[in-house]
């Protein structure tokens, strides 16, 4: 029963936050449901961490794993909640584009969000997956113009061909499952499978057949070169608490997909086979993110690429395996969030301030806008792993975890792209931030759903840099111990 | 006795050929809400071409005379090599595919030739397009009885019809299917047609065939259009014979050929039937989307042969 | 009622052909409406396909999803496409960036690639190489015919005969998945043509036109 609260809250909120006319009733509706739904997450996890794992029905489940998440999706929906109902105040009224159309679709794509954290049967998780792409689809062109219509578009194209192959290789993996002699109701059950998955006789063909499907199908959700093409386009013209969740919530959803069947596949066929693929994408990723963003020319397009790049890493942590390999991947999905909401929420505010994202255009901000600016150096440096931030410990776990098994082609990669990417940050973010500002751009302030929502996020940055906090350690334990 | 039945069959497609020309006519002009010529207005025609005078041009040499002949000599022999009630005809066993469709070439081969000798530049034009149309248009025929044969193990045309007849005609074939689209592609291109080449026009820029023939009058041009007309019922009985050839005569009973000829008679209906429908409805292409139609023949054709491959494993 | 058996026999045996006519067909098709009338003739012998299986493994469940397959695939998407072209207002052509001739070639290509590729799986999963060659082969058409045709409409047919492909394939390996998934994939499927749908009405006022190959703005 427990299980439904955390669906039926944004599900049915955002019915009835489409009934409120009035934008500030609105958004406190919204901000009330948010508070609703978090209390309701964390009801969830401590269940969990009380009883070990909990069912509704065969298609909902929440394990160590699925808390995990869970646990990073409420925490940044917070604060882009807290953020957007201060950044709506530069958006527009028109018919679609009110703040109510707004926070309803928000929810509506948090219930997807939630949704594929809670599924227990890998058909549903692909239902709730496509759902994903269908419920941002509209955010994402919220703005109704040229560019966000077309990033709108591609986004919705590409992912649906891409979720297409990951259904190709669920069915695929369902084949398996029934040819070695499960029930077609159990053959989608993530439970049911990874008990037998080391005993039974799934064919290993099959299984290689239906991970390749699933990883371009998810991996084209979640970034991987050279399926991202509609990412940096889908992040830079949505708006900007829509790109925060896009790159802190999203990605680490299709990564948690990704994450299930890799257990299932590494533990019956082997894991030389998933793993060595999803270290060839990650790298990839990462190598040629890091090579793009020395070209960038819009900030918020630069963010995206960061995105693409930090997906990488938490790709080849995944692949490296081992206790440090996955507590670095689950890690550093904490981590990136957190400081990739930092980033866009100050990207946010150069826009609004400055009226372009074109970095050339923007100059001496650090004298026009200093807590922002503050902000974009803090997330700055911690999106490229410097300590004391918490990237930089989940970086070095990864780190380790490939020296400790002699990856050193990884290692090597790895390392480099990190010192490009600082590289890159380090000149665009100077040149941002020093310089005599352009005439017309006045001194700005944070308001405070702004300064609430960055400043969470930086003191959060600068914390799991120092000393990860207790309970999150102990959540965190829990879903690598899933894993396992 | 079967030679007796072989020539009957060769006579009829070749005295028959001038009545298929009317009917098509006949059809086409229903299909426009006229009431068209009679249908045996063609045999009218081509008596009155024989009994005229043959002019010829001052400048042209023995070529130009010669042509019709070779023409008509060529096509009389491929009528010889198409079965029509019974699973033989003429040469049907003492040449195979290639031959047939060479004697093809070699009657459009002096027609073009006939037309540049005759110096005009409008035959200068028809012959040069002709060229183009039939060397691209070899490619899918050759292909299409090609993915027959493989099928069949035979390469004489009327093997191909034999083995064609053990089959149960219930058993889809995608090579047939793929095979007959791009023979039925082939044949409009190679009979002068629409798409391809309109054989009504008037107008000498749009004329590939017509065009070769605009020098030639009296016998000449009688024994040309007649051929063309052979050669169009020659290669819609090809097309029956190969891919629906059920209701063919197996003895030599009179009954069992006249019952042939009559399925005979109401396929190649259907043939004329679909041929003035497609006459009506399509606009002639433009010069420069001829090499593409015939290109989509051709890979129709290739994709039929390398069904092949999947069907004999 | 033995009838039935060897029609059902007889569609499960050859259905494979039709689908290749009408990928090869999609290859030349020169108008949208053509190309929406051969993606319904498509479903049209895919719905056969699932009744005659339904028919011969005893599924009931099966003919639910054939049903399903015939209203919404067979009639509804159509008609929804062809009221948003009329709505639409845009030029007939499909815009293809290739040649007829090329689509064909690469067509008959994929058609050969599709029996390469389940050579080796056909006879590890017991089912005809045709059948699972056909699936292959719509997969990678619809895919082909996103990336050759520049308006957004083709687009969208071009996804949906992908999905068709997929769905083929799970129909012969594994005769559907349970039922619950298979509505599931439906209703996400026609919301995502709902949301292509508005996108192209946007696309067309912002653009005032639906060539999606000028969509080049965003890039780098």
């Amino acid at each position: 029963m427990l299980l439904l609260l955390p669906l039926a809250i944004p599900f049915l909120g955002a019915g009835l936050l489409l009934t409120f006319g009035n934008p500030l009733r609105a958004t406190r509706a919204a901000l009330f449901l948010g508070v609703l739904e978090i209390a309701s997450v964390a009801a969830v996890i401590w269940q969990v961490h009380e009883h070990g794992e909990l069912r509704e029905g065969p298609y909902l489940r929440v394990d160590g794993l699925s808390s995990f998440f869970l646990l990073v999706i409420a925490f940044i929906s917070g604060l882009v909640l807290v953020y957007a109902s201060g950044y709506l105040r530069h958006m527009g009224e028109g018919r679609f584009s009110s703040p109510r159309w707004f926070y309803a679709l928000v929810f509506l794509f948090l219930f997807t969000m939630v949704s594929v954290c809670l599924a227990a049967n890998l058909g549903f998780l692909w239902i709730m997956m496509e759902a994903t792409t269908l419920a941002s689809a509209l955010l994402v062109g919220f703005y109704n113009t040229e560019g966000a219509v077309e990033a709108g578009w591609k986004y919705l194209i590409v992912c649906t061909v891409g979720i297409a192959f990951a259904l190709f290789g669920t069915i695929v993996l369902y084949l398996a499952a029934v040819k070695a002699g499960m029930s077609p109701n159990d053959a989608l059950d993530w439970a049911s499978l990874m008990n037998v998955a080391s005993r039974a006789g799934f064919d290993p063909h099959l299984l290689k057949l239906a991970f390749v499907f699933v990883l371009v199908g998810y991996g084209t959700k979640i970034g991987f070169v050279p399926m991202h093409s509609w990412l940096p386009d889908a992040h830079a013209e949505a708006p900007t608490p829509i790109s925060a969740l896009l790159s802190a919530v999203l990605l680490n959803c299709a990564m948690y997909a990704l994450m299930r069947y890799d257990a299932i596949v590494s533990r019956s066929a082997g894991p030389a086979f998933s793993h060595s693929l999803l270290l060839t994408f990650g790298a990839l990723s990462m190598a040629v993110a890091g090579l793009l963003i020395l070209v960038q020319r819009n900030l918020k397009r630069l963010m995206a690429y960061s995105s693409i790049e930090h997906m990488g890493m938490i790709a080849i942590g995944l692949g490296l395996g081992g206790p440090l390999g996955v507590l670095g991947a689950l890690l550093h999905t904490f981590n990136h969030s957190v400081a990739k909401s930092l980033l866009f929420f100050g990207a946010g505010n150069v826009r609004q301030n400055a009226g372009t994202l074109r970095m050339e255009a923007i100059r001496g901000i650090s004298r026009t806008m200093p807590q922002t600016s503050a902000a974009l150096i803090l997330g700055g440096l911690a999106i490229v792993g410097l300590p004391p931030f918490g990237l930089f410990v989940s970086e070095f776990a990864i780190l380790s975890a490939a020296f400790t098994q002699a990856r050193y082609f990884v290692a090597i990669v790895f390392l480099i792209v990190l010192s490009v990417v600082f590289g890159g940050f380090a000149y665009h973010l100077s040149h941002m931030l020093t310089g005599e500002p352009s005439p017309g751009h006045e001194h700005s302030t944070l308001i405070p759903s702004e300064w609430l929502a960055m400043g969470l996020a930086a003191l959060c940055s600068l914390l799991f840099g120092v000393r990860i906090p207790h309970l999150f350690d102990v959540v965190l334990r829990e879903a690598m111990r899933v894993l396992r | 006795m079967s030679i007796v039945i072989d020539v009957l069959q060769a006579a009829m497609l070749i005295l028959g050929a001038p009545l298929v020309r009317g009917i098509i006519a006949r059809l086409k002009a229903h299909l426009q809400r006229r009431r068209g010529a009679s249908i045996w207005r063609p045999y009218v025609e081509l008596f009155k071409l024989l009994r005229k005078e043959d002019l010829v041009p001052p400048t042209s040499s023995a070529v130009f005379r010669l042509a019709p002949l070779a023409l008509f000599a060529a096509t009389i022999c491929m009528s010889a090599f198409v079965p029509v009630v019974h699973a033989s005809a003429l040469l049907g066993s003492r040449g195979d595919f290639f031959l047939l469709v060479y004697l093809l070439a070699l009657g459009r081969f002096f027609l073009s030739l006939g037309a540049l000798d005759g110096g005009s530049a409008f035959g200068g034009m028809g012959a040069s397009r002709e060229a183009l149309v039939s060397s691209l248009a070899e490619a899918p025929l050759l292909l299409g009885l090609v993915a027959l044969a493989i099928l069949a193990s035979r390469t004489d045309i009327s093997g191909i019809v034999t083995w064609t007849l053990a089959q149960n005609i219930f058993n889809i074939s995608a090579v047939h299917i793929l095979a007959f689209a791009s023979l039925a592609m082939v044949t409009l291109a190679e009979t002068g047609r629409m798409p391809v080449d309109n054989p009504t026009t008037h107008l000498e820029l749009t004329m590939i065939h017509e065009g070769m023939v605009l020098e030639y009058s009296g016998p000449s041009l009688g024994l040309i259009e007649w051929a063309s007309a052979i050669k169009l019922q020659a290669m819609l009985a090809l097309l029956v014979s190969l891919f629906a050839p059920w209701g063919m005569a197996s003895n030599s009973t009179l009954g069992a050929l006249v019952l042939a000829l009559l399925f005979y008679c109401v396929k190649l209906g259907v043939l004329l039937v679909l041929l003035s429908v497609i006459e009506s409805a399509v606009a002639k292409l433009r010069m420069y989307l001829v090499p593409d139609y015939l290109g989509v023949a051709s890979a129709v054709s290739a994709l039929a042969v390398i069904f092949t491959t999947l069907v004999k494993r | 009622m033995d009838l039935i058996g060897i029609a059902s026999g007889k569609v499960l045996s050859s259905f494979s052909v039709f689908l290749f006519l009408t990928v090869l067909l999609l290859a030349v098709a020169r108008r949208i409406s053509t190309s929406i009338l051969l993606f319904s003739l498509q479903s049209a012998v895919i719905t056969a396909e699932v009744l005659a299986t339904a028919f011969q493994e005893k599924l009931p469940e099966a003919y639910i999803v054939g049903a399903l397959v015939l209203v919404i695939k067979v009639i509804l998407i159509p008609r929804a496409f062809f009221s948003l072209t009329k709505r639409l207002r845009t030029v007939r052509d499909v815009k293809a960036s290739t040649t007829p001739a090329q689509s064909v070639f690469a067509v008959a290509a994929i058609i050969y690639l599709s029996y390469a590729a389940v050579h080796s799986y056909g006879q590890a999963v017991h089912v005809p190489d045709d059948a699972l060659a056909a699936a292959v082969s719509l997969i990678l058409t619809g895919a082909f015919l996103m990336l050759s045709r520049k308006k957004a409409l083709m687009q969208m047919l071009g996804l949906l005969v992908l999905e068709n492909g997929i769905f083929l394939a799970a129909l012969i390996t594994t005769f559907g998945m349970p039922l619950v998934i298979e509505i599931g994939i439906f209703f996400d499927i026609l919301i995502g043509l709902l949301l292509m749908g508005i996108f192209t009405f946007r696309i067309n006022d912002t653009f005032e036109h639906l060539d999606v190959s000028k969509l080049r703005r965003l890039r780098g």
